[in-house]
C-alpha cells in the first residue's frame, strides 16, 4: 500500500514535470527568465511594462477620453458644423459589400472600445463579474472585426494611398478651422479619412494580434522566438505594451471618425447607412474625385 | 508597511534540495489544485552535470514592493502586514498583467473562464488563504487552506524531507541560513 503511493505520488510529480517542459511560460524558460528579469543585457521588458501600467496606461487613457472629446466640443462651438444641402442630386458611392464590411467593424469597435476602457479602469468599475464579462465580449467582439479587417483593407486600399494632395489637406488641416466652404481638392477619402483608414487597418490589426497573444497566453510559435530573440513572457509584456500604445492612436482616431461623421459634416454618417453620398459635400470636400464622377457623367 | 525584516519570506537552500519534488506534490494535494496548476515547481539547473547540477523550488517569492500589486488593473491585491501578497480571486478578471510583470512566472491561469477565456489568477497563497472568512468552506475552495491561521508552517516548507526549503519572517530565515553556510564552511 504504501509503496503504491509513493508510486502514485512520483508519477504525478513526472507528470508535473512533463507538463512543465511543454510550456513555453512555466517550463524550462522559467529559470531564464528569473535570472533574466531586469538584468543589464536583457531588454528590461517586465519592469518596463511594470512601470508603463503601474503609472501611466490609465491617466493616457482618461487624457485622450476626455481630451480628444474636449477639443472637438470647443471646435463645435468656435467653428461649427458644415451643412450641405440634401436636397441635391446623389452619388451611389457605397454598395451593399462596402456598408455591410463597415458596420460589422462598426459594431465590433463600438463593443471593443468601451469594454477596453471598462477594463483600464477596471479598479474603478470594482473589478469582478462586471470587468470579467467586458473582458469576455472585448475577445469575442474581436472575432467579426478580424473577419472583416482584410476585406475592408482591401476594399479600400485604392483610395487611401496618400498623395502630394495630402500635404495640402493636413497644412490647412483639411478646411475645418475655417468657418467658410473651402473648395478642398481630395480624391474620394481626404488625408484625414486615410490616416483613420491606416490607423484602423494596421492598427487595429495590431491590436488583434496583440490581443490574440494575450488570450492564448502559453502557446508556441518557434518562428516568432527565432525572429525576434524573445522569450515568451517578453512577446506577451511586448504585446501587452503594444496593444495600450496603439490603443491610444485607435481610441483617438475613432472618436475623431465619430466626429467627423456624425457632427462635424452634418449628416455626412447617412452615406454609409444608404450609400449615396451628396453632390454639394463631394463637390467642396472632395473636389478631385468630384471632377473624376462628373467625367464619368455621375451626379 | 512592516519592517523589512519581519516580513515573511521563502528561500530554499540549493545545497539541500535533492530535487524530490515533495513540496510541489504536498502543495498540490493540500490545496487541492486544479489541473495544470503547480503553486510550486522544483527546477533543475545543469541536469546531470557533475559538480554543476542544481535544483531549487520556486513559487511566489510574496515580494516588498510587489510588481503584480502596482499593475492589476482590478487592484485586487492586497499585502498582509507580515509581508503575504495575497489576492482576491472573486475580483479578478484574470487579464494576466500580474504574470507579465512578475520576475518569477508565479500566477498562473486555469482556463475556466467562459469560451475557454483565462479565468481567476492562481498563485502560492502561503498557506494563508484568501479576504473571505478565515477556514470558511468558501475560503478553502477558492484559496486552499489557511495553514497560517491554524499556526502552522506552509505545506511546502513542513514537507521538506532535508529542509531545504526555509519559510519565516526574513530575519528568521537569514539567521538559520547563516549558520548554514558556517557549518559547511562555503557557498552563500
Ligand atoms: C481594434 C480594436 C481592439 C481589438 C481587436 C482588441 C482585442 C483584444 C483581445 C483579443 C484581447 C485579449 C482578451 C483576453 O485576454 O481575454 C484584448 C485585451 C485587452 N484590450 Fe483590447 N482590443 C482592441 C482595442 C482595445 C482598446 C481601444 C482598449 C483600451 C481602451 C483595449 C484594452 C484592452 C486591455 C486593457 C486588454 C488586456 C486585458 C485582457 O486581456 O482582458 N483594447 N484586446
Ligand atoms: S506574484 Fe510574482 S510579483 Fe507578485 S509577489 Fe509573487 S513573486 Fe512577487
Ligand atoms: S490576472 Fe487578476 S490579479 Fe492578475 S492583474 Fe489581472 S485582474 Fe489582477
Amino acid at each position: 500500500m504504501k509503496k503504491s503511493i509513493i508510486l502514485f505520488i512520483a508519477l504525478l510529480g513526472l507528470a508535473s514535470v512533463a507538463y512543465a517542459n511543454e510550456s513555453q511560460i512555466w517550463g524550462e524558460m522559467r529559470i531564464q527568465n528569473i535570472l533574466g528579469y531586469g538584468q543589464e543585457e536583457s531588454l528590461k521588458l517586465g519592469v518596463l511594462f511594470t512601470m508603463l501600467q503601474s503609472k501611466y496606461f490609465a491617466w493616457v487613457f482618461l487624457g485622450v477620453l476626455l481630451g480628444v472629446p474636449l477639443v472637438f466640443f470647443l471646435h463645435y462651438k468656435i467653428v461649427g458644423p458644415k451643412v450641405f444641402p440634401h436636397s441635391h442630386k446623389k452619388h451611389y458611392a457605397f454598395n451593399l459589400f462596402h456598408r455591410t464590411v463597415h458596420q460589422i467593424a462598426a459594431v465590433s469597435f463600438l463593443v471593443l472600445l468601451p469594454t477596453g476602457f471598462i477594463i483600464v479602469f477596471g479598479d474603478f468599475f470594482g473589478g469582478g463579474t462586471l470587468v470579467r464579462m467586458a473582458k469576455n465580449l472585448h475577445g469575442l467582439f474581436t472575432i467579426p472585426f478580424a473577419i472583416v479587417v482584410i476585406p475592408m483593407a482591401l476594399m479600400w486600399l485604392k483610395e487611401a494611398l496618400f498623395n502630394l494632395e495630402d500635404v495640402k489637406w493636413f497644412m490647412i488641416l483639411g478646411g475645418y478651422l475655417s468657418k467658410e466652404k473651402q473648395i478642398i481638392n481630395a480624391t474620394q477619402f481626404n488625408a484625414g479619412q486615410k490616416m483613420w483608414y491606416w490607423v484602423a487597418i494596421l492598427g487595429g490589426i495590431t491590436m488583434i494580434l496583440s490581443g490574440a497573444f494575450m488570450f492564448f497566453l502559453d502557446f508556441k510559435m518557434e518562428m516568432l522566438h527565432n525572429i525576434t530573440g524573445l522569450s515568451q513572457i517578453d512577446l506577451l509584456r511586448v504585446a501587452a505594451i503594444l496593444h495600450n500604445v496603439m490603443g491610444f492612436a485607435v481610441v483617438a482616431l475613432f472618436i475623431t471618425h465619430v466626429y467627423m461623421s456624425m457632427f462635424a459634416i452634418k449628416g455626412a454618417v447617412y452615406s454609409i447607412i444608404t450609400g449615396y453620398v451628396e453632390e454639394e459635400e463631394v463637390k467642396i470636400l472632395h473636389n478631385a474625385w468630384y471632377k473624376k464622377l462628373k467625367e464619368k457623367g455621375k451626379f | 508597511m512592516s519592517n523589512e525584516m519581519s516580513r515573511m519570506k521563502f528561500f530554499c537552500d540549493d545545497h539541500r534540495c535533492i530535487e524530490c519534488f515533495a513540496c510541489s506534490v504536498a502543495c498540490a494535494e493540500a490545496h487541492e489544485l486544479p489541473t495544470g496548476i503547480s503553486r510550486r515547481k522544483v527546477i533543475t539547473l545543469f541536469d546531470g552535470i557533475e559538480g554543476k547540477e542544481v535544483s531549487t523550488s520556486i513559487a511566489c517569492m510574496h515580494c516588498t514592493d510587489a510588481p503584480c500589486e502596482q499593475v492589476c488593473p482590478v487592484d485586487c491585491f492586497y499585502i498582509r502586514e507580515d509581508g503575504i501578497v495575497l489576492h482576491d480571486k472573486e475580483k479578478c478578471i484574470g487579464c494576466g498583467y500580474c504574470l507579465y510583470a512578475c520576475p518569477f512566472g508565479a500566477p498562473q491561469f486555469p482556463r475556466d473562464g467562459a469560451f475557454g477565456a483565462k479565468g481567476a489568477m492562481d498563485k502560492c497563497t502561503m498557506c494563508a488563504g484568501g479576504p473571505l472568512e478565515t477556514n470558511s468552506e468558501k475560503e478553502r475552495h477558492l484559496y486552499g487552506q489557511n495553514r497560517i491561521a491554524e499556526g502552522k508552517v506552509p505545506m511546502c516548507a513542513a514537507v521538506c524531507s532535508t529542509n531545504a526549503l526555509l519559510v519565516g519572517d526574513a530575519e528568521s530565515v537569514s539567521t538559520i541560513y547563516r549558520k548554514r553556510v558556517a557549518g559547511r564552511g562555503k557557498g552563500a
